[in-house]
This record gives C-alpha cells, structure tokens and sequence, in this order.
C-alpha cells in the first residue's frame, strides 16, 4: 500500500518536473528570441512607415516617366538620397535576370527569355531584407 | 522533447502556430508574414511568397488552390469543375485520383502540399530553434476520410508525424476555449480567400462532433476583390472610355487598389484611390485614376455575395435540425470576416454577437496548436496559468482604493507597498483588502478586514508598514501587513478572490468605464483634500518649530489660512480646495523666509518624512474616520 502510494507520488514528481523544465525552458527561448528580435525591431522598425510612402514614390517616378520633367527627376533624386539613408536600396531590375525573391512578375512580353525586360513599379530592400519586390514584365520567346 | 505545431493548411493560405508559456503564438515565416500562401513551384522547389510573384511567369508550373484536388478522384464534379479554370495540367493517376503534371514530372496533391508542409516546417524550425517532427493539421469539416488520409500522408511526406488531424470549424472553437466554456452548439463561419463553409458543431463528451456543414467552395475574398476591381474599372470606362482589365499593367495596379480600399474600409469610412498615370488617352495624354469609395458604396456592391452565403446557412441549420436560437456561440473564421458589414449581417442573422477577438487569419493554426499542446501534455489545467479578473487593492487616506495587484496580472505572483499613518500617534492600522475597478473604496467589493495594533506612537507619516499582497495559483489571497519598527504583523488569508463567474468580472469592469469620469473628479477631489489636510499638518508643525522666529504677524496670517483651508476641508471643490492650498503654500514661504538658516518646507515635506513611503501611499485607516479627522487622536479605535 505504502509503496503504492510512493509510485504515485514519483509520477507527480516526474510529471511536475518536466512542467517546471518546459516552462523555464519556454522563458529561456524566449529571452534568447528576444535579444535577438530587438536588434533586429531597431533596424526594422521604419518598415511600416517606409512601406505606407512608397505608394507615394510611385506616383513621382509615374509622372517622370510621362513627363520627363528635370525638376521631378531631381526631387526623386533627393527622395531616394534621404531613403538610402535609412538603409533602403532600389532594386536593380532591367535587364537582369527575374528573381522570385525580390521580384514580382505581373506579366510577359517578347523578349530575351526569363531577363527583366520593363520595371512597372521600383522595389526595394532595408538592410538586404525585401521591403517591397519589383514588379516586373519579363521577356519570353513567344 | 520537441514541440507540436498546428498547422492550417488553407486553400488559399496556410498558417502555423506553437505552444510557448502556456499560451498559442503564430510563427512569422521566413518572410515575416503570419501566413504562406499556399502556393508551389514543385520543379524549382520554390513555395510561398517567393513562388506567387512568379505565377504569370509560369502559369503551367506554378501550382495553387492543391487543396482542391486533395484525395480527390478525377473523375470528381468538383475535380472535372476545377480544371477548367485551374491553369496548370490535372490527369488522372493511380486508382483514378486527380494528380497534377509539372513539365512533364506528375506530382499527387499529398506530395505538393507536403513541399508547403516543409516550408511551414523549416520555418517553424528557424523560429523555435529547434527540430519539429509533430503536428496537428486541420482539415475542412467536409473532408472525407480519404481526403483526411490524404492530409497525413503530405505531413508523412514533409518528415511530419501527423499527431491528429482536426477540423478546422473545432480548432477555431478551440481557440476561443468554447469547450472550456461549455458552449453547447455553436456555428463556425469561415469566409476565406477562396471558400466559404458553414459548420454547425454540438459538445458531446467534451468533444466538439460536426452536426451538419454546407459552403460555397467558390466564393471568398477574392470574389470581393473582383467586385470592387469591376466597380472601379466600370466608372474609369463611363469617364475616360478605357477598360482597365484590358491592359494587364493597369490591372495589376487596379488589383492592388481595391485590396487596399477595401482594407482600409474595414475600419474607416473612406479610401482615396489614387493611381497616377494609370494609362493613356487619345493623343497619349496620360490618364490617372483617382476616385473616393465609401464604405457605403462598397457595402453596396458586395452585398450580394455577403447574402450569397446566408442561404448554406440556412441549410447546415436545417440539416442539424436546429434553430437558429439554439446557437449559442458563434465563431469567425477567414480574412473577410473582418469586414463590418459580414459581421453585421451575421449578427443579424443569428440575433446574437458573433466571437472574433482572435485574428481570423491565425485562429484556426491557434486552435490547432492549442490541440497540440493538449495532446503533448503542455496543456494542462495545472499549466494553464490564470489571471486576476479584478485590482486587488487596499484602501487608504480619504476612501481611495489603491491597488497592489492589477487586474489581468497572471496568477501566482506578489507585490509589496509600504504605507505609513495618517494621524499622530495613530498606533493601529486598519487594512482593507478590496477588489473591483473603481477609484473609490466604497465603490468596490470588500474581500475581508483585519487590524494590525501596537505601532509605537509617532509622527503621522513616520512609522512604515509594509503591506504585501500574495496570490497563488488557485487565487488564494494572503494579505500581511508588517510595522517595519516592530516586526509585528497581521494577515489574513481569503479564499476565492477569483472565484467570480464572468457576469460579476464583466458587471463590474463595465461600472468601472461607466463611472469613470465621475470617478476620476471623486478621487482628483480627495487628492486635493489628502494635500491640502497635509500641508495643514505642516504648517502647523512649522510654526511651533518656528517659535519666535516668525513675527506675529507671518504667523497669524498662516493661522488665518490654516483654518480657512481646513474650514472647507470636507466641504470644499476640488478647485477651491486647491486655491487655498496654493494660498497657505505661499503664507508658508513667508515662515520658510524668516527662518533662513532652515530652508523653506514644501508642501510634500511631510510625505518625505519617512524614508519609503510613496507620496501618495500614506495611511490606510479607518475610512469612517479619516474624514473628520483633524486633531491627532491616540490611538485610532477601529470598529
């Protein structure tokens, strides 16, 4: 009967053991998570904002494709410098090879197979982390 | 031992959440998206994200919606219905199921779904930082058990060990711990990108059993879109004579612009369109695109597809054989549910309010998770660590309830304060322990009284007791208070401090937010009288201190604007209480001045007296009494 009783208890024991370990070990990974997210919110942190202007940008380069006026084209200029600033660079698009990773094909035209052959709309990365991909028409044979 | 994800395995999209503490977390992927789409470039291995911004490019390879032909026959109405406008090739494989042909290469549904099963896994493994080899999968109510088999295999193929597959409906009642709650038959409504399902679900044996299920396999978010896309191409056209959806560059702009509007008019009442340059004119003048759309507009136009799915309503409910007032919870599931007016409608319908606190994209990987945890022991009623629904507090100076533990701090935890006297040789303190929002004692749930006697006689503010709330794991309260002079203590222990059901924590935590201008004025007006009664006190400690160093004339002006401020003291506002306080303030310099080789007492001097005391965490008496109180009284008699 006693011993009984103590088979019990060890199972409890056991039992509240391995609890006790997952929760200092879920604290533990947390923490670990942590410092290393931080890092990462200081730097990712503008994304949001940056994200919700570039809509905006978009509109510029528009109205300087059409209108090929000097003054637009040197206001981007300044937008991007401030940009650039910031850790966000334009991605390269014509004339290279379509990536899927910092790409977006919205359609194709006749042209040299799987290389980018117009840029639709810019995009770009924050410290080498796509902040938005590029859409793109990509050449093809047919 | 490692730990079970749950996974939704979606459509459209698909989700992945964990156990951590206790509590359901969704992990981002790689791309730092709570969800993937469940999109696979099986050839190039590419899945996602990166595998959608490629699907122009390679429409025959790039294979989405899989979970359509899952454990599927060819042969199937809904296979032979999909083909039709599923771009990439679907044939017939082994035993006649529906298989999918990629260059040439034949793929099952199981072996697609298992590359985003691999992705989830690999993700999920980046997060955790460690190997997962279990999971919860969940499927459509509808699935049948081949359709189910089919499931497990893709988590077998991905290296998964496919713990359970639960329905999808259930995981999303899991989440909400509507079987905690004994909700006894509830409806799940679940308006994804690209389905739609119904599910009526009844309790039995404390598992949820599906009562009956209908949907549209062809109506979601993406119907939506389309709706707005044609709305604002059909107005383009009436102004400028061009059809956006002709020109493909256009229509990926147009696309955007009405996924974002109607995003934006789920929590507000307009959105500006604006897509300069959009296309070209007569002549090449450029043409731009710029519109308001209200959300009364959208409503409009989209109300026919929100009403398309109130008639599978009607027919799960008739195939339960239950009526509508026999719901007693319902859950939303899928992006769309977010907009206002499929809530409303939904509401309406169902005559009551629907559950949706939980991300609707996340709740079904939640609820999955949630079975995962069950299933590995994480989730235990031990482990499931309860928070205080209500502030426990005690009360203090002029009636205030002054908080110790907050309300929604989770449970055990303890938290110490010291307080001091409110009066001169006050050698007993009384400590009432209260819960409840409001500011003011009298308005909140008196849990239990005590008296801690035999502090020495002193100064009021000078002695310090230390009063230290502790709070286990099943909610017992051990309140003790402590004269730090002495050592000697009180405490009292009291049962039940959380044993409230859900309608007395909600009764009083609404009071609180209705009472709480009111409250505020209450307490703003007894922290004015608490200063002034203190600056009382100091000034007439700093004129008999003071002596014959003050001329008479300094000193019956302070005496002159000691008793005007305590003849309002009880009777005063706020503001004239604070006018004569600022009154005796200035006197009081007049003193400070004359005794130049002291420097001048603040108002606050008082509280500083004693070394730890909070400014504002002085004495805690008898509530009774401490509104006449001007006279220091030995040895304060408590009831």
């Amino acid at each position: 009967m006693k011993k009984n009783e103590k088979k019990i208890d060890t199972n409890e024991f056991e039992n509240l053991e391995n609890q006790l370990k997952r929760a200092l070990a879920d604290y533990q990974n947390l923490e670990k998570r942590i410092a290393g997210e931080k890092s990462e919110w200081i730097k990712l942190s503008n994304k949001d904002l940056l994200l919700r202007l570039l809509p905006g940008l978009d509109s510029l380069l528009l109205a300087e494709k059409h209108t090929q006026d000097d003054g637009v084209k040197v206001s981007i200029r300044h937008f991007l410098d401030i940009l650039e600033q910031e850790g966000v660079k334009k991605i390269e698009t014509e004339g290279k090879d379509f990536d899927p990773k910092a790409m977006e094909a919205v359609s194709t035209r006749v042209g040299e197979e799987g290389k980018v052959v117009e840029e639709l709309r810019a995009g770009y990365t924050l410290f080498d982390l796509v902040l938005r991909p590029a859409q793109v028409i990509v050449g093809s044979k047919s | 031992m490692g730990k079970i994800i749950g996974i939704d395995l979606g459509t459209t999209n698909s989700a992945v959440a964990v156990m951590e503490g206790g509590t359901p977390k969704i992990i981002h992927s790689a791309e730092g998206r709570n969800v993937i789409p469940s999109v696979v470039d099986p050839i190039s291995h590419v899945v996602g994200d990166v595998a959608k911004r490629q699907i122009v490019l390679k429409p025959k390879t790039t294979v989405f919606s899989i979970k359509r032909l899952m454990g599927r026959k060819f042969n199937d109405d809904s296979v032979q219905f999909d083909i039709k406008w599923l771009p990439y090739t679907i044939k017939a494989g082994r035993d006649g199921m529906a298989d999918v042909e990629v260059d040439g290469r034949t793929f099952t549904p199981q072996e697609i779904s298992a590359m985003i099963l691999q992705k989830i896994k690999s993700d999920a493994e980046a997060y955790l930082g460690s190997k997962v080899t279990q999971a919860v999968i969940t499927v459509p109510a509808y699935f049948d058990d081949s359709q189910r088999q089919a499931t497990k295999q893709a988590g077998e193929i991905a290296g998964l060990e496919v713990l359970r597959i639960i329905n999808e409906p259930t995981a999303a009642a899991l989440a909400y711990g509507l079987d905690k709650k004994n909700a006894h038959t509830i409806a799940v409504y679940d308006l994804g990108g690209g389905t739609f399902d119904i599910s009526i679900l009844e309790l039995g044996e404390g598992v949820y059993q599906v009562k009956s299920t209908n949907g549209d396999t062809h109506l979601g978010g993406d119907d939506f879109d389309q709706t707005i896309i044609d709305y604002l191409a059909e107005e383009f056209k009436k102004e400028n004579g061009i059809d956006l959806r002709k020109d493909p560059q256009a229509l990926q702009r147009l696309r955007e612009s009405a996924e974002k509007a109607k995003i934006e008019l789920s929590s507000s009442q307009e959105a500006q369109i604006n897509q300069p340059f959009i296309t070209q004119g007569e002549g090449g003048t450029p043409l731009h695109l710029t519109m308001t759309l209200t959300r009364a507009k959208l409503e409009q136009i989209v109300d026919p597809l929100i009403q398309k799915t109130l008639k599978p309503v009607e027919l799960a409910l008739k195939d339960a054989k239950i009526k509508v007032s026999d719901i007693d919870e319902i859950v939303m599931v899928g992006g769309m549910t977010r907009m206002p007016k499929v809530l409303e409608t939904v509401t309406k319908f169902f005559g009551k309010e629907s559950n949706k606190s939980v991300n609707p994209d996340e709740v079904v990987a939640i609820g999955a998770a949630i079975q995962g945890g069950v299933l590995g022991g994480e989730v235990k009623d031990v482990l499931l660590l309860d928070v205080t629904p209500l502030t426990l507090g005690i009360e203090t100076l002029g009636s205030v309830s002054t908080p110790l533990i907050e309300r929604n701090t989770t449970i055990p935890t303890s938290k110490s304060q010291v307080f001091s006297t409110a009066a001169d040789n006050q050698t007993q303190v009384e400590i009432n322990v209260l819960q409840g929002e409001r500011p003011m004692a009298a308005d909140n749930k008196s849990l239990g009284r005590f008296v801690l006697d035999g502090i020495p006689p002193a100064q009021r503010g000078v002695p310090q007791i230390e009063v230290a709330f502790d709070l286990d794991a099943s909610g017992i309260l051990n309140v003790k208070a402590t004269d730090k002079a002495t050592g000697k203590e009180q405490s009292i222990k009291i049962t039940g401090s959380t044993g409230l059901t859900k309608e007395e924590v909600e009764k009083m935590t609404k009071e609180a937010e209705v009472h709480a201008a009111e409250d505020a004025q209450k307490r703003e007006k007894i922290e004015a009288r608490n200063q002034a009664d203190s600056l009382i006190f100091t000034a007439e400690k700093s004129l008999k201190d003071a002596g014959d160093k003050v001329t008479e004339e300094v000193k019956s002006q302070v005496e002159e604007k000691v008793s005007a401020l305590k003849g309002i003291l009880d009777s005063g506002s706020k503001e004239d209480l604070e006018a004569k306080t600022k009154e005796l303030s200035d006197a009081l310099q007049k003193v400070g001045q004359a005794m130049y080789q002291k420097p001048g007492q603040q108002p606050d001097a008082q509280a500083s007296d004693a070394a730890e005391p909070k400014p504002d965490g002085e004495a805690s008496k008898d509530s009774g009494e401490s509104s006449k109180k001007e006279e220091p009284v030995e040895g304060e008699v408590v009831n």
